[in-house]
């Protein structure tokens, strides 16, 4: 490591020191300022923007965009990145950071998860997910994603720098954000919002709720738009005066094809009763789950649907399919030439699984450049927020990390995050409890 | 399929002799009705294989005086003339609940046969429910499900409605079984007369009835799992041999106490006693070995109430020699209309739907002894089209004939007087205008104990009639169509035709009326006639008033049956059976070849030797001969090419819930440790086989954590295809599930409601296990006054505390690892394991010192609260502590996958070596097989997987999978496998719609 790090005392430095320590001379040293300081330890301790430039120097560059580049630098100041390439100018008083024999990638990208919105599962106060009611277009995650929840850094340190928080439940469940896993608040954290409005498709095999709820569906969407004329009308010569609703005013960006509908639907009729529905009501579709999509996917590859597919990692739905039925989706999505992406679980504390579901894909064929794709560009362009974060470019967001192998593979490890250049502390409520008892391993040896 | 347009209902005209018991009172004036008749000129089966022509039966006062060719009439007799019918012995059902009451709605007491009230109370009321604190219990069973005190003679009450139809079906005697409980009682057999039960029952306490179903109405809050039925069972069964000998030591000795009186126990002691059969229902073919084996524990003579899935198992279901009684509620055809329904149906159900008619076929060719039931069917109307289709697919007539009477006959031990037809034998016959098997043949009468009942099918009048006499609509054609439950018609006079309105038929009189006008008649013509055999004698009211009377002959009946016959004439598929007989089956258990090498492959041994790159593998006939480098080939070996490819010993899981049967809780107590996985093993689970699929070969089978003291658990091998008998890992060490935490005290309202009671809850039963073997030591000592009773859920807990038996402990805590840990050493014993373990990390020094085994989850944490510190450096840290620790998955998705789950765990910078050994070595020692598997040494098992890539690493996969030297998976093959499994359920598809057509 050329860096040059100023030793500061803080906890954070020593930290981050001591995790260097670790990984480089692990069981050398042990300083004793370590052990001072280990209970005062917090998890991930967001950094101040960045305040001067840093080359990422010497390694392999996986650009997504534009191929990989062998002993490559990524030059980046301000957030945003200022170079990428093999023979490229570092910036006067740049943090130089010798990555050599290491990868770089764009940050992952979860694109569906509850990250943020939920702590424990069977704790129903620590879980912010569904809204009273089936319609709730006017609720936003952002507001309610939780800067303390313990999974986001552990979603951070596994490499996860971007995800789609979303509200569940009901027939229309909210607005999804685009949130970064480093900040100090919610408002901070937002890359981009709101990406889209959720939509769960009605279960098509239950007739008596089916029916009625694509009703209630149809009805609110037949509402929206009365709303949106008023809208229109207002202040013009002679329309009254119309009081507001906000779950209709949440509606205007979508039938303006200004927000996609996150439609979610697993089962075959599902999926097509949904993309006919999107057709005629001439919405931006995006098909989340897509657990049948295999059988419909020359009719999602010819419309141009994206797909979020999550989970890969699953078993068969039906007794025939073969056992590996859900590892060769994305496979036969990719030869039917549709457009996807892939999700991982939908819990929060798992958000940081994410790659192993791509992994799994490649395991049953996919090829390795698609699955890391899936985990970044794509899902970037599908979500509408490739212009920031999705590839390495030049202007795009420092949001980065550095690993020692393959982010597909299970044991491959992050070793670095950068979030719209600030550095990741790296530190974790897993990591903080596997050093808490390893002290206690110590002690108990003396 | 059936002959369902033609239903039979019945109409029973009753020729009634001696209506009461010879005891009863004679109320007015006596009734002698004679009942002296000879049957004549009719062809007689009087049994199975043996038919007389032209034969006489005489019959006098309901016994048959003599039968055959050469028998003369005699003077008294009422002659009926049998011209072109034939007559069989009347049919037995086998079990039937006819007449029995059902709880909660007593039988309607008359003023003549009121039945005493504590009399009812005793046997339906209060053994519903457990008794409270304030009321004392009857000297029965503690278990409201343990009525084999019971006894169907006792409240039998003939239920008419039900006997009809039945005897329509050629039934005139059954056995009559009571219908509540798991110990249900006795049965008794009925004829299927309208009488008295006095004057029907003619055998009884002919057998106890065992079910595997609870009846809930009875109340009680155990069992509440399959297993937790198999060991109320034993422990009933053992109470009653206990019962026998405790009163029987009581009697012996003065000065002893007294044991409990208790009626339940006394009964079932006696039926034991007695060799009376005991019957008992199977859910399916694994059920039925099942309850096969608690008869051969208590050597028991046992009958199976069968499910139709025999055929399944058709060779171990007859090894065990038990009689089946076979129902005909053939499962429905699946719907395959539409491609979404067809996606979601699986091959098991469109075999069944295919296969079951077979069933009794493939029984009696096996060489079961088979008697029938209308029992399961809905509409009991429909058993002899069931059995007509069954002869068609095979059961030969005679064979069915002789389940139908001699064979039930002599079961029930009433050979001597039904079954046959012969002198001496009761008037229970069945008169047929044919063959009986023949789909068209029709039962005329039924004959019961000498009781002439007229059966006759529902009558098809539909048909063109034409109206004569001198009435104003002569000539007029009256056509009727549709069946008596819907008709509608038309009549035509002179060219002009009208619809007819309110068309009716109920049996004997058909109305209908028809606008008048357009024939000239005023208003609306009303129309009703006496219908007869085609003829119609009727009267006519006209819109003004005008009576008329008509007459009309059936000129024209409409027949569907032609085309119904083609339809059923497609030809039959064959289908090789498959094992089990889901998706995947197999049709044989794979061979184990004598030599199999796996040439130049990197063998990760988790053995002394480490992983070996270049290596080969040398299997013989089961177990691992050699494992090193450039082996030499025996002669025809079967090798294997493994250059690239990575071989590890079979994966095993340590923690696993597929493949039971009936739940995997019981939760009816907090204390279950008699119940036993072992009893409810159910590998038809396509599940097993994407197991297989992930490289996974043993697994342990535990009871759920709903209660500190669970149940027995099973380790089993992925022998695919095999019984619960033949997967089971002989020789694995036994296990008893406990539990701690969350789960055992979130239940209110009962012991434990927190974690300290949870410790209090398992001491106290440890110590009561502690005191169960004094008492069986001192018994042994000196077997001298009131034996000891064996306590099925003592011995479990006392088989922990002298080492015999493993505990593994639910638990996600380190408060209450480490409290368990103290309890089992003031018991003097080491837990066997702690399950998920997910704190285990914070613990890991004490763990190591106690010995316990560590089975914890890579990352699977915070989706309850005390999950919430599960971290993925957990077995990483345990094992720098140098504490054996294992992987598992609880979960049978994730337990096709252990590769990856391992794999996760390298991340935290343990080795590849360390985290394959969480997943074969350690789980090993943790199951107690680790001299059999988990390292590929010589000497071990072959089970073994030859993997694409480097085992763990997420772009690898399994691509064979051995178990036993046994090739259970090869990817390559399951490609075929799939082709199959399309070609067979479209073969199956295409068949059903075509015959649904």
């Amino acid at each position: 490591m050329k860096k040059n790090i100023t030793i500061k005392y803080s906890t954070i430095q020593v930290m981050r020191q001591l995790k260097n320590i670790n990984k480089t001379i692990s069981g050398l040293i042990l300083p004793v300022a370590f052990l001072f300081c280990v209970s005062a330890v917090q998890a991930q301790i967001p950094a101040p923007p960045q305040d001067r430039p840093v080359a990422l120097e010497g390694g392999t560059v996986h650009t997504i965009s534009n191929g990989v580049i062998e002993n490559g630098t990524v030059v980046f100041e301000d957030g945003k990145i200022t170079a990428v390439g093999t023979d490229v100018d570092i910036p006067a008083g740049a943090d130089v950071v010798d990555v050599s024999g290491r990868h770089v990638y764009p940050g992952l990208i979860h694109a569906s998860t509850t990250l943020g919105l939920s702590e424990i599962g069977r704790v129903g106060e620590t879980v912010d997910l569904n809204e009273h009611g089936d319609i709730n277009p006017n609720v936003r995650a952002e507001v309610a994603f939780h800067p303390e929840s313990e999974h986001i850094p552990t979603a951070a340190v596994n490499g996860i720098t971007t995800v789609i928080s979303t509200p569940t439940g009901g027939l229309i469940s909210g607005m999804p954000a685009a949130m970064m896993t480093n900040g100090w608040t919610w408002e901070q954290m937002t890359l981009e919002a709101p990406v889209g409005m959720v939509i769960n498709w009605p279960n098509m095999g239950r007739r008596d709720t089916r029916d009625e709820n694509i009703e209630k569906l149809q009805n609110f969407f037949d509402d929206a738009r009365m709303y949106q004329t008023v809208k229109k009308a207002a202040g013009e010569e002679g329309v009254p005066r119309h009081l507001h609703d906000v779950r209709l005013e949440a509606m205007i960006p979508v039938l303006e094809g200004e927000l996609p509908v996150f439609i979610n639907a697993s089962e075959l009729r599902q999926i097509q009763a949904a993309i006919a529905w999107a057709e005629k009501e001439d919405l931006r579709m995006v098909l989340v789950g897509g657990r049948d999509a295999g059988y419909v996917a020359d009719q999602l590859a010819e419309r141009d649907i994206p797909v979020i597919l999550t989970p890969v990692i699953s078993g068969p739905s039906r007794s025939w399919e073969g056992y590996d039925a859900s590892y060769t989706t994305p496979l036969e999505l990719y030869e039917a030439g549709v457009d996807f992406c892939i999700g991982g679980e939908s819990s929060a504390a798992y958000a940081y699984r994410l790659m192993h579901h791509a992994g799994s894909a490649v395991a049953f064929g996919l090829s390795k450049e698609k699955g890391i794709k899936s985990l970044t560009l794509d899902a970037a362009r599908i979500l509408g927020i490739d212009d920031k974060v999705g590839s390495i470019e030049e202007g795009k967001d420092a949001t980065l990390i550095v690993t020692n192998g393959n982010p597909l593979e299970l044991w491959t490890r992050v070793e670095q995050v950068y979030i719209q250049g600030r550095e990741d502390d790296m530190m974790d409520k897993q990591r903080r409890l596997y050093e808490k008892y390893k002290e206690k391993q110590r002690q108990a040896e003396r | 399929m059936f002959k369902t347009l033609i239903s039979i209902v019945v109409v029973s005209f009753l020729f009634i002799h001696n209506l009461n018991a010879q005891t009863d009172q004679v109320v007015g004036l006596r009734e002698n009705t004679p009942a002296v008749f000879a049957l004549t000129n009719a062809t007689v089966v009087t049994e199975p294989g043996n038919v007389t022509n032209n034969a006489t039966i005489v019959v006098r006062d309901g016994i048959i005086e003599d039968a055959g060719r050469r028998v003369s009439v005699p003077e008294d007799a009422t002659v009926i003339d049998l011209e072109g019918k034939r007559v069989y012995p009347g049919f037995i059902d086998m079990y039937s609940d006819a007449g029995m009451p059902d709880l909660g709605s007593p039988p309607q007491a008359t003023a003549f046969q009121d039945i005493p009230e504590e009399y009812m109370e005793m046997l339906q009321g209060i053994m519903r429910e457990e008794v409270t604190e304030d009321a004392g219990r009857l000297a029965a069973h503690w278990n409201p499900q343990v009525r084999s005190f019971y006894r169907s003679t006792d409240v039998f009450r003939p239920d008419r409605d039900a006997a009809s139809v039945m005897r329509s079906q050629g039934f005139v005697m059954a056995n009559i079984v009571p219908k509540h409980g798991i110990f249900r009682g006795y049965s008794t057999v009925a004829s299927l007369g309208n009488d008295d039960a006095g004057n029907l029952i003619v055998n009884e306490d002919v057998a106890q009835v065992l079910s595997f179903s609870p009846s809930r109405e009875l109340g009680g809050r155990y069992p509440t799992s399959l297993m937790g039925v198999v060991a109320l069972m034993r422990q009933a069964f053992y109470d009653a041999d206990w019962y026998d000998r405790a009163h029987e030591a009581y009697r012996q000795e003065s000065g002893l106490e007294q044991p409990e009186v208790n009626i339940s126990l006394a009964s079932l002691a006696d039926a034991v006693f007695k060799e009376v059969p005991f019957i008992a229902d199977a859910s399916d073919e694994i059920a039925f070995l099942r309850a096969h084996d608690i008869s051969k524990e208590f050597a028991l003579n046992m009958w199976m109430l069968g499910s139709g899935d025999e055929y399944k198992r058709i060779d171990a279901i007859s090894q065990t020699g038990m009689p089946v009684i076979v129902p005909l509620d053939f499962r429905q055809a699946p719907s395959v209309e539409k491609p979404e329904e067809t996606m979601n149906t699986s091959l098991s159900q469109l075999r069944e739907w295919y296969l079951e008619p077979e069933n009794p076929a493939r029984l009696v060719e096996a060489g079961v002894p088979v008697t029938f039931t209308s029992n399961g069917l809905r509409n009991k109307g429909d058993f002899l089209n069931r059995l007509r289709t069954s002869v068609k697919r095979g059961l030969c007539e005679e064979e069915a004939l002789k389940a139908l009477t001699v064979t039930p006959a002599e079961m029930l031990g009433v050979d001597y007087k039904y079954g046959s037809i012969g002198e001496g034998k009761a008037a229970s016959l069945v008169i047929a205008d044919g063959n009986i098997f023949d789909e068209n043949t029709s039962i005329r009468q039924v004959w019961v104990d000498g009781n002439k009942h007229v059966i006759e099918d529902e009558k098809d009048v539909s048909g063109k009639y034409r109206v004569e006499g001198e009435d104003i609509l002569r000539n007029a054609v009256i056509e009727i169509k549709g069946s008596p439950a819907r008709l509608s018609g038309s009549l035509t006079l002179d060219q002009e035709s009208v619809d007819l309105a309110s068309v009716s038929f109920d049996n004997q009189r058909m109305s209908f009326r028809f606008k008048g006008e357009d024939l000239g008649f005023e208003g609306n013509v009303r129309m009703s006639a006496n219908y007869s055999e085609g003829e119609l004698m009727g009267i006519g009211e006209k819109g003004d008033g005008t009576i008329f009377n008509w007459t009309a002959e059936r000129t024209e009946e409409i027949t569907k049956e032609e085309e119904e016959r083609e339809r059923r004439e497609a030809p039959d598929l064959t289908l090789e059976p498959l094992y089990p007989q889901v998706e995947y089956g197999i049709r044989e258990k794979p061979e184990q070849p004598s030599y199999v090498v796996v040439q130049n492959a990197t063998i990760w041994t988790q053995g002394p030797e480490g992983k070996m790159e270049n290596a080969d593998i040398l299997i013989s006939e089961g177990r691992i001969e050699e494992v090193g480098r450039d082996i030499s080939v025996p002669r025809r070996a079967e090798v294997i090419d493994g250059t690239g490819k990575h071989v590890t010993p079979g994966l095993i899981d340590p923690h696993l819930h597929s493949a039971i049967a009936g739940g995997v809780n019981e939760t009816g107590y907090n204390m279950t440790a008699e119940v036993r996985i072992e009893d409810v093993i159910h590998p038809n689970t396509v599940w097993m086989y994407r197991l297989l699929a992930g490289g996974l070969t043993t697994a342990k089978l535990f009871h759920g954590s709903a209660n500190p003291v669970g149940g027995q658990d099973a380790v089993i091998k992925m022998r695919w295809g095999g019984l619960p008998d033949e997967v089971l890992f002989e020789g694995a060490k036994p296990g008893l599930k406990m539990a701690l935490g969350e789960n055992v005290v979130r239940r209110s309202g009962q012991y434990p409601n927190t974690r300290m009671g949870a410790e209090q809850i398992i001491k106290d039963g440890f110590l009561a296990a502690e005191e169960y073997g004094k008492r069986l030591q001192e018994w042994e000592d000196d077997p001298s006054g009131i034996p000891p009773r064996r306590d099925l859920q003592l011995e479990a807990l006392l088989e922990v505390l002298e080492g015999e038996r493993k505990v593994h402990v639910h638990a996600y805590r380190q408060d209450e690892m480490l409290m368990m840990m103290r309890l089992a050493e003031e018991f003097d014993f080491t837990v066997g394991t702690f399950e998920h373990g997910l704190e285990g990390y914070k613990i890991a020094d004490e763990i190591r010192e106690h010995g316990a085994i560590p089975v914890v989850w890579s990352d699977w944490q915070s989706f309850k609260v005390e999950a919430y510190d599960g971290i993925l450096h957990n077995a990483k840290l345990l094992n720098d502590a140098g504490v054996v620790t294992s992987l598992h998955s609880d979960n049978t998705q994730i337990a096709t996958r252990m590769n990856w789950e391992a794999g996760k765990v390298v991340r935290t910078g343990l080795s590849q070596e360390d985290a394959l050994d969480m997943i074969t070595k350690h789980p090993a020692i943790a199951l107690g097989v680790e001299d059999r598997v988990g390292t590929l040494e010589s000497g071990k098992d072959a089970d073994f997987v030859i993997w694409s890539g480097e085992p763990l690493s997420s772009f690898s996969i399994a691509e064979q999978t051995w178990v036993d030297g046994r090739k259970y998976f090869d990817r390559e093959e399951d490609k075929e496998r799939r082709e199959e499994v399309k070609e067979e359920r479209l073969k199956l598809i295409e068949h059903l719609l075509e015959n649904r057509n």
